[in-house]
């Protein structure tokens, strides 16, 4: 899953030399929180967010704005002067995981798509994640989610899958969480039907458990 | 005592759904060994089905839809687009003859002939949409029903509460931009149940915005938070609302005994939730309310559950 599939191709962007007004102007216009900053060739030379702004804004309560100076100090100012110089940026031929841990680790919310060259060709934010990460859960179609406990071991999967197949249910996704309680893992199969309550006798005549949807967890690696 | 009518007819047990499949007859038989046992019968109008002109079904279905589930019939097929719809010869048949006498009772409650009705009918409805079978639905009964009381009997507000433990996707899609049509529905989690739709933020699209409400219900929750829920959405809704008449999506599967879903709701539950609904026709509909079944599959708990129903629907319960 490359990178140029997913991204967002038409980027709002920015130059050094416009005003930070003028900035604040587009993020709200368009519902956004990141502009990269590029030069008259579209190279990227910095990125600017709305905590940028918001640092370098006073708030409307603040007694600044009606001091004449400090008014004109803030229009004066530019976006080279408040943006981020040193951008994270991600290849269009890098993967959706290289994207998902680089904005795990970097605790950025959206990365410039930039090419070998230094061209931006677009960007890719936690927007465009969560739309495929709905598209992964398969959550558009209507379905039953279930979560079974079971052991980690090979062939479970296949057994899981082949007792839902036999009920002629068709699955909408299929997640496995790591990090479970020791030696288990959690399967969690959604499947297409509104028929549930056989398929789960069945399953747990199997031997699995199926966990309390109270229990449900994907993140067992935060808790701890 | 209130003039209650009652649908049933012994045609709508020819959709047969094969072995195994919880949406069964023997829920229909269950309702009616209910009523008689508690010698409901002589209290009601009985009524019986009659087919309904396609055109209605036209006023909330595609012809395409139409057309390709009676050819789907004709040909024998065993199911119609997923396997949770199976059906035979007789579905379509059964499913116009359910519409048409949830349409006859509806006149004849506007006409003034009976108060209200309870309609026991197969196949439910309220997961259909205008194109779309699913989750054992062909014809979306209630929607046609809220429409024809708008198109037919010219009413400007009609209210919908759906408490089966589904959310009536259905129901909601076809009036979500609809401001005359208020769809309420109290369900199960959309995250834990089918279909999953349904969440606290869907309320409804462009002039509709407002006019669809729904309240999530957690897995294992039971009757106290039920009544809570109903309570801070349901009532305050339609006291502003004012529904000519209300219509009903009555499912039993949030019983504590219905293994379709993780909802605890006891028998009484039921009870509470449609006094209050009645209370509700009383004060704003001139007590008319059509109730339609949809779901309820623990066949063993639907006599009970449908005679209880159908006393508070005539007053008599004590
Ligand atoms: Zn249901």
């Amino acid at each position: 899953m490359f990178i140029n599939k997913t991204m967002t191709r038409r980027v709002i962007t920015i130059g050094p030399e416009a005003g930070i007004l003028e900035a604040r102007g587009k993020m709200e216009e368009n519902g956004i929180r990141h502009l990269p900053v590029v030069d008259e060739n579209n190279k990227v030379v910095g990125i600017i967010t709305d905590r940028d702004l918001r640092s370098a804004l006073p708030s409307v309560f603040s007694t600044c704005r009606e001091d004449p100076k400090e008014l004109q100090r803030i229009s004066a100012l530019k976006v080279g002067d408040v943006m981020n110089k040193k951008v994270t940026t991600i290849s269009p031929m890098d993967t959706l995981e290289d994207a998902l841990l680089l904005m795990h680790k970097s605790n950025k919310g959206a990365l410039p798509v930039v090419d070998r060259d230094g061209n931006l060709k677009g960007i890719i934010s936690t927007r465009d994640l969560v739309r495929a990460f709905i598209n992964v859960l398969g959550i558009e179609e209507p379905g039953t989610l279930l979560c079974l406990v079971v052991e980690e071991k090979l062939g479970q999967m296949k057994k899981i899958v082949d007792a839902i197949t036999e009920e002629g249910i068709p699955f909408g996704s299929i997640l496995v969480a790591r990090h479970w309680e020791k030696g288990k893992r959690a399967v969690f199969p959604y499947l297409l039907t509104v028929n549930v309550a056989k398929v789960k006798r069945k399953l747990e005549n199997m031997g699995y458990t199926l966990l309390d949807p109270m229990e449900w967890s994907l993140d067992q690696t935060r808790k701890s | 005592m209130r003039r209650t009518g009652f649908l049933y007819d012994e045609r709508f047990l020819l959709h047969d759904t094969g072995p195994e499949h919880p949406e069964c007859s023997a829920r229909l038989l269950a309702i009616y060994k209910g009523l008689e046992e508690a010698g409901l019968i002589s209290k009601v109008r009985l009524i019986k089905a009659s087919r309904a002109d396609q055109a209605w079904i036209e006023i909330v279905h595609s012809i395409k839809l139409i057309m390709r589930f009676e050819e789907a019939c004709l040909w024998g097929m065993n199911e119609l687009d997923h396997p949770d719809n199976k059906m035979c010869r007789e579905t379509f048949e059964t499913a116009m003859l359910a519409v048409g006498g949830i349409l006859h009772t509806v006149d004849l409650v506007m006409e003034g002939e009976i108060d209200n009705a309870f309609c026991a009918v197969r196949p439910p409805g309220h997961h259909a949409e205008v194109s779309k079978v699913m989750g054992f639905c062909y014809f979306n009964n209630v929607a046609i029903a809220a429409r024809y009381l708008r198109r037919k009997w010219k009413l400007q507000r009609v209210g919908i509460v759906d408490f089966d433990v589904h959310h009536g996707n259905g129901t909601q899609n076809i009036f979500e931009d609809d401001p005359s049509v208020f769809y309420y529905s109290i369900h199960e989690h959309p995250s834990f149940s089918y279909p999953g739709t349904g969440r606290d933020f869907e309320k409804g699209t462009g002039e509709g915005y407002g006019f669809t409400l729904n309240s999530p219900v957690l897995p294992g929750w039971g009757d106290a938070e039920y009544k809570a829920l109903l309570e801070k959405d349901l009532f305050p809704a339609f006291e502003e609302f004012k529904p000519e008449v209300i219509l009903v999506s009555a499912g039993f599967d949030a019983h504590v005994d219905d293994d379709m879903s993780d909802i605890k709701l006891s028998t009484e539950c039921f009870s509470w939730i449609m006094e209050n609904i009645v209370g509700m026709a009383d004060k704003y509909s001139g007590g008319r309310l059509i109730s339609v079944l949809e779901g309820g599959y623990a066949v063993s708990r639907l006599s009970e559950l449908a005679r209880n129903h159908v006393e508070i629907l005539l007053g008599s319960k004590a």
